[in-house]
Formats: structure tokens, C-alpha cells, sequence
């Protein structure tokens, strides 16, 4: 089931487009993967979806119905570029932002009670925000931005500044959050971390969508038919006796063990490429290589 | 709970918690009660008793000195060298030597520990008539006692009277008034610009913070303007009245512990304002039986309705507020850092500067055409107008600056809303008057 459609959105400033007839649609349940290079308009999509911008065409549906001011508080926004009050106390300020996300006080306290304990940071509750590491008040952030239990989050950039402990604490509780039953869309240049843990991506250059599908969808749709075979016992003149449509891109030789990688072409699958190999070697080790999401993300916006 | 309510309490109750609030909120009283008392305190402390020895090398001034109620002259002749030990000593507070010759009058004044003020100007005065007395006897031949006669009879008093539109007499205490409207016109200024360069600081803190962004995605700009704006007001609020209770307090309360402790400022008051003080008593119709205490002088005497100036110092305060803060949140929102922010401020600052500049002129003349026009120019009337209150302002007058204060209020707040909703979400860039204009338009 669809959470959000993203219809025809187009927004322009004064000397820029940023976003040019955009379609996205986002299913209930997925991580989604916002990418783009710099410039791209991720950030225009991603305002108009917290309804910081209104689009100059298009529209957004929001569980069906055209998004509204009082959809406000069933999503949860981690922005880029995120900031505390210096001065307010961690708790205080906590607080504050949940109420604003329309919690009341009491339960507000409750809930951060319990964020701040699984996240252990009670002691911080009291401290004065500019006493706080980077990475501690990124923590806060993460706990306000869900803790009013949106159904749609949206967390940009949410991994800069975190060390691999707290990136993979922040990676587990986005993925619990999911089976929960949230919807999340991911914004960032951290391709590794797209790989791990989103569902569907949509890749945005010069404000155009130009990719958009299942990870696993659009892996296929980029792979080069690139196999890796380890083989050992090979005879002489097997270079030579390969047949003309497996192209030996990569080759290298350790002790006995030949590591290769090989393209399939004019339509040859892996069985054809094993039975012409098992007369002449004996097979190691045999994988598909799929492109990296890195690869990916360069191939489509050099292409475009 | 309203989320325009949880900004404004937001923004109140950081502020009020601050030290610095607090620091200012109980300073401020103290000061201005220093302001009052201690002028008092020192002309009283000035009225201790005090004996003088007269010694005159040539025997013209001896007996002629009168004592006052707190001064008591004595006379002796030898030589001053010994007798001016007698004030070393104690056994008298000074010792005055008149010194011999015929041309100028010269004298000495010894005293061992320092001796009050008033003393120096009383024998400087006595002894100014006395030699005057005895110039004109010697010189002119005439009777000291007619010459004062005839000096009494030329003597020329102004009484002035405003009448109002039905040609009533009403009274009128033109410098009291003066003093008033600078005061009030003074403190507005510093109020609305105190307050105002918070909320720029405070919008400011939220964009460089980029704590911005998660509030807009909770709240409407305009929300999170508004309850800047209002909480600020708030704070203001609490520490002008605050000041004004404490200030009353600590003043009434050296008051209660010392009941004659005002009663006995009458004379410095008089010497303030001398011409005002001794019309009240001969408007009076009759000669004031006690002394008033300051703040009956202030109460009773007043033309202009203390209720009346409490209410437009708090409305001009409160739209001149609105105004400038609401066009300083939008240079706030517009700017990246404070520094960028004064080429906004200072077009915008420059009229209340000027007020303030001839703040002298539109008290002198507060019915003047300078004085009228910016009265009206919202820009500049909050300042203005509480200068020209206290004198009495055509109802008219007041009523069109007031309209023209609230119609400039309504603009300016859809201008900020406008450049405010932009700017904080504009970083890195320089901004220009044409960006601000286009921006009014999106």
C-alpha cells in the first residue's frame, strides 16, 4: 500500500529549478532511499514533504488524501543540517520539541524517559546542550525527531557524525522502527549504508527523477552479466580454448588458484560459462557480481 | 495546548530564568532609587547644625550675619592664626576671616573636617548682600532697606495658564512636564530598542542553531515569529513593572523609615524646578500647610492624568515594540550573523536615533510642526508622542498617530512574516534590498 505519492511535483526559484515534474511513490512499510548529488533537489522534495514549501505544480497524497497541516504530526523530520538551543537543557528542550509534535507534557516526559534510558543518556538530561559531543546531541535529535511515534519519518543525512557503534545503534532501532510498521525515507550520499538497510530507492539528478524502483530491481537492471569464478589445475591454452562470448575482463594468478572475472556476452548464462569451464579446471568458487549501489549511483548520473 | 502558547512560553520563561535578567530586573530599581534618594539623602545630611566663628579684620561684619536654623554665627576679633585653630579643635565647625582692605572683599573659609554644602552658599549669599548692602549705603547714599523696596515692587512674575477648547483655565507646570516627557519618551526608546534587538538575536540564534528547520516542521512560520515576538513583549512587560514595584517599593520604604525624609527635600525639588514649585503654591490659592512629599507633588498637581500617560506610554511602547521587533526578525531571518545584521538595522534604527536626537527641541516646543510630524510617523511617534503627552495632545492628534501606529503595526508583521518564512531557511548568501523584495513576493 502506498503512504505517499509524490505527483508531477515541479518547484522553481528564482533562478533555479529544483524540482522539474517528479513522481515518487513510497510503499507503507519500506525504508526508502532519497539519493541524489549534491544540488540535486533532495532537499526541496524533502521540504515539501514537511510542508516547510508548497510545490509551484504537482501534489502530494498523503495516505490518499492530499497532504495537510494536520498530517504535521504523523511525520517525524531529521533535517541535514540540525541544531539545539545552546543553552536550553537537554530534557527541557526535549520537552519542548515533543510538545510541539503535539504530545502533552506528561507523556512527552514518559516517552523521553525511556529514549534517553535505551539510549543511555539519563545523566545528560540536566546538562546544558553546548556541554554535548556532536555525536550526543545527534542522539537527542534522533529520539525527538521519533519520538511522537510518526508513521512517516524522514531522516537526512542521519549517519554523518556518528561513530560505527552509534551509526549501527542508530541502523538497528531504524530498522526495528520499521517492523513496527513505520515508513522511512532515508537521504544520503552513504551508499554502503543504502545497501544494508533500504528496500526501494528513487535517485534524483539536475531535478529529474532518473531512477526509481526495488534495490533489488534496479541491482538486475544495472548488472553487466559479470561473473567470478576461482579455479585451480588449469591447463595450458585455456585462455586460448574459452569460447568468444565469455571475455575474461580480470584475471589474476595465486600459486595454483586462478581468480577471474569473466562477462558473459551474446546472451550466455552461467551454465554455459561452467560447462565450458569444468573439462578444463576445477571450480573453486563461482559468483554473480552485482553492481555496487556506488556504482550504480555513478553510472546513472554520468548517463543522464 | 496551542503551539503559538508553547513558543511564547518558550521564549518568556528562558529569558526571565536568565542571570542577566534577573541582575537587570534588580538593578534597574535600585538605580532609579538612587536616583531619588540620594540627591535627597545628601541635601540632608547637609542640614546638620553648624558653628561658625567670624573673625573681621575690620570690625564692619561683626553681628551682622543672621543665624538660620541651622547655622549659628559667632564673633571674635585677635589674630587668626590662633583663632583659626579653634575650628581644628572642634569648638566651632569653621572659622571665617574676613580679610582687611578696602577694594574687593576676600575671605577665608578654614574647616577641620569637610562642612556642609549649604554652608558655603549661605555665607557666600549673606555675605554677597551684605557687602551689596554696604556698597550701596557708602556709594549711592541710599537706604539698603528701599533699595530692596524698590527692587520688590519691579519685580515681574509670569503665571502661565493653557486654556483648553471651552477657553477653561487649566494649570499648567510646563518644565514638570518637560521633565516628564523626556523621561517617558527616554525609557520608550530604551525599551523598544532593548527588546527589540532580542528578538533579532533570538531569531538569529535559531537559524545559525539550524534548529529552525525542525521547528518549521512542526509549527507555521508565522507561529514561531509571533510567539518570539510575544514572548519577548512578555519579558519587557515583567521588567517594567517589575522596576516600576520595586522602585516604588524601595522608595516607599526609606519613606516609611524616615517620614520627614522627603518632606525635607522640598527645597531641592524647588531648586529643580523653581518656577513650577512656587506657581503650585500660589495656584494653590493658599500657602501649603505642610510640605507635599514628592510623590504627592507628582499626583496632585499633575494635569495630565497619570492613568491616562500610563495607558499611551503602554500603548506606544507596545506597538512601537511590535514594529521594530517584528522588522528586526525579518533582518534576523534575513542575515547570517549579527554583523550582517546592522546594514539592515541602522535604515530602520535611524528614525528613533533622530527622536531621540531631538528629543531636547520637541520638548521645548511640543505643539510645533517637528514635534507634530513625528508624532505621526509611526517610525518615530512612540518616542515622540510621550514627549508631547505630558503638554496635552489634541485629542485628534493622538487619536491619528494611534491609527497610524497600528496601520504600520499590520504591515510591518506581513512584511516580517513574508522575509522571515525565506530567510531562515536561506544560508551562505549575501542579501540585498532587491532579494528582500522579491521575496515578498513568493
Amino acid at each position: 500500500m502506498k503512504l505517499v505519492e509524490i505527483q508531477n511535483v515541479s518547484k522553481s526559484f528564482v533562478n533555479h529549478c529544483a524540482l522539474n515534474d517528479v513522481s515518487i511513490d513510497i510503499n507503507e512499510g519500506t525504508v526508502f532511499g532519497l539519493l541524489g548529488p549534491n544540488g540535486a533537489g533532495k532537499t526541496t522534495l524533502i521540504r515539501i514533504l514537511n510542508q516547510i514549501t508548497l510545490p509551484d505544480k504537482g501534489q502530494i497524497l498523503f495516505q490518499g488524501h492530499p497532504l495537510s497541516r494536520s498530517d504535521i504530526e504523523k511525520v517525524g523530520y531529521l533535517p541535514e543540517e540540525r541544531g539545539l538551543y545552546k543553552k536550553m537543557t537537554v530534557g527541557e528542550q526535549a520537552v519542548y520539541l515533543a510538545q510541539l509534535k503535539g504530545l502533552s507534557r506528561a507523556e512527552a516526559i514518559q516517552r523521553l524517559n525511556y529514549w534517553f534510558h535505551k539510549f543511555e543518556i539519563e545523566k545528560w538530561w540536566n546538562k546544558k546542550t553546548e556541554e554535548l559531543s556532536k555525536g550526543m546531541q545527534q542522539k537527542v535529535q534522533f529520539i525527538v525527531t521519533l519520538i511522537h511515534r510518526p508513521a512517516f519519518l524522514i531522516l537526512d543525512e542521519p549517519f554523518s557524525g556518528f561513530d560505527p557503534i552509534n551509526a549501527n545503534l542508530l541502523k538497528t532501532e531504524i530498522l526495528e522502527l520499521k517492523k513496527q510498521g513505520a515508513t522511512i525515507i532515508i537521504s544520503t550520499h552513504n551508499m554502503a549504508s543504502v545497501e544494508e538497510i533500504c528496500d526501494e530507492i528513487a535517485l534524483i539528478n539536475k531535478s529529474k527523477k532518473i531512477l526509481n524502483g526495488p534495490l533489488a530491481q534496479i541491482k538486475q537492471q544495472f548488472k553487466q552479466n559479470l561473473f567470478q569464478m576461482k579455479i585451480s589445475g588449469v591447463q595450458d591454452g585455456f585462455r586460448d580454448s574459452l569460447p568468444a562470448q565469455f571475455e575474461l575482463v580480470a584475471e589474476a594468478k595465486q600459486g595454483d588458484v586462478m581468480d577471474m572475472t569473466v562477462k558473459l556476452n551474446d546472451g550466455a548464462t552461467a551454465n554455459d560459462l561452467l560447462s565450458a569451464v569444468l573439462p578444463m579446471a576445477n571450480v573453486q568458487s563461482f559468483n554473480e557480481i552485482l553492481p555496487s549501489m556506488n556504482d550504480i549511483f555513478i553510472q546513472a548520473v554520468e548517463q543522464a | 495546548m496551542n503551539k503559538t502558547l508553547l513558543i511564547i512560553a518558550r521564549e518568556y520563561l528562558t529569558r526571565v530564568k536568565k542571570k542577566s535578567f534577573i541582575i537587570l530586573t534588580l538593578l534597574g530599581p535600585l538605580l532609579m532609587a538612587a536616583l531619588i534618594i540620594v540627591p535627597v539623602y545628601v541635601a540632608t545630611k547637609s542640614e546638620r547644625d553648624a558653628k561658625i566663628l567670624v573673625v573681621d579684620d575690620n570690625d564692619y561684619y561683626i553681628n551682622r550675619f543672621t543665624d538660620t536654623e541651622h547655622l549659628h554665627f559667632s564673633y571674635q576679633s585677635g589674630d587668626i592664626e590662633e583663632l583659626k585653630m579653634k575650628c581644628v579643635n572642634s569648638e566651632y565647625d569653621a572659622v571665617l576671616h574676613i580679610l582687611g582692605g578696602t577694594q574687593s572683599t576676600k575671605l577665608n573659609l578654614y574647616y577641620g573636617e569637610e562642612p556642609p554644602m549649604s554652608l558655603r552658599e549661605n555665607i557666600e549669599s549673606q555675605m554677597n548682600k551684605l557687602v551689596f548692602d554696604k556698597t550701596v549705603k557708602d556709594s549711592l547714599h541710599v537706604d539698603p532697606k528701599k533699595f530692596d523696596e524698590i527692587k520688590e515692587y519691579s519685580r515681574v512674575s509670569i503665571v502661565t495658564l493653557q486654556l483648553d477648547e471651552n477657553g477653561e483655565e487649566k494649570e499648567s507646570f510646563a518644565d514638570m512636564n518637560r521633565m516628564i516627557g523626556l523621561v517617558c519618551g527616554f525609557l520608550i526608546y530604551m525599551f523598544i530598542f532593548m527588546f527589540s534587538s532580542q528578538v533579532l538575536r533570538g531569531v538569529l540564534e535559531e537559524k545559525t542553531n539550524r534548529i529552525v528547520e525542525v521547528l518549521i516542521s512542526s509549527v507555521k512560520p508565522f507561529q514561531l515569529l509571533m510567539g518570539k515576538i510575544v514572548g519577548v513583549a512578555l519579558v519587557g512587560l515583567t521588567q517594567f513593572v517589575l522596576w516600576v514595584m520595586l522602585t516604588f517599593v524601595i522608595v516607599g520604604g526609606v519613606q516609611l523609615a524616615a517620614p520627614n525624609f522627603f518632606g525635607a527635600s522640598a527645597p531641592s525639588i524647588e531648586a529643580t524646578a523653581p518656577a513650577s514649585a512656587s506657581q503650585m503654591q500660589e495656584m494653590a490659592g493658599a500657602p501649603a500647610v505642610a510640605e507635599p512629599s514628592l510623590f504627592q507633588q507628582l499626583f496632585d498637581f499633575y494635569p495630565f492624568s497619570f492613568v491616562q500617560l500610563i495607558i499611551c506610554f503602554l500603548f506606544y511602547f507596545l506597538f512601537g515594540y511590535l514594529i521594530y521587533a517584528s522588522l528586526f526578525a525579518a533582518v534576523g531571518s534575513a542575515v547570517d550573523n549579527e554583523t550582517d545584521s546592522n546594514q539592515f538595522t541602522l535604515p530602520i534604527t535611524i528614525p528613533l536615533l533622530l527622536t531621540i536626537m531631538l528629543i531636547v527641541p520637541i520638548a521645548e516646543s511640543p505643539n510645533g510642526s517637528l514635534s507634530w510630524w513625528l508624532s505621526m510617523i509611526p517610525l518615530t511617534s512612540p518616542v515622540a508622542m510621550l514627549i508631547r503627552l505630558p503638554s496635552g495632545v489634541p485629542f485628534t492628534d493622538l487619536l491619528l498617530s494611534m491609527v497610524l501606529l497600528v496601520a504600520f503595526f499590520l504591515f510591518s508583521v506581513w512584511f516580517a512574516a513574508k522575509v522571515y518564512r525565506v530567510g531562515i531557511l536561506m544560508y551562505g548568501k549575501k542579501i540585498t534590498y532587491r532579494d528582500l523584495l522579491k521575496w515578498l513576493k513568493y
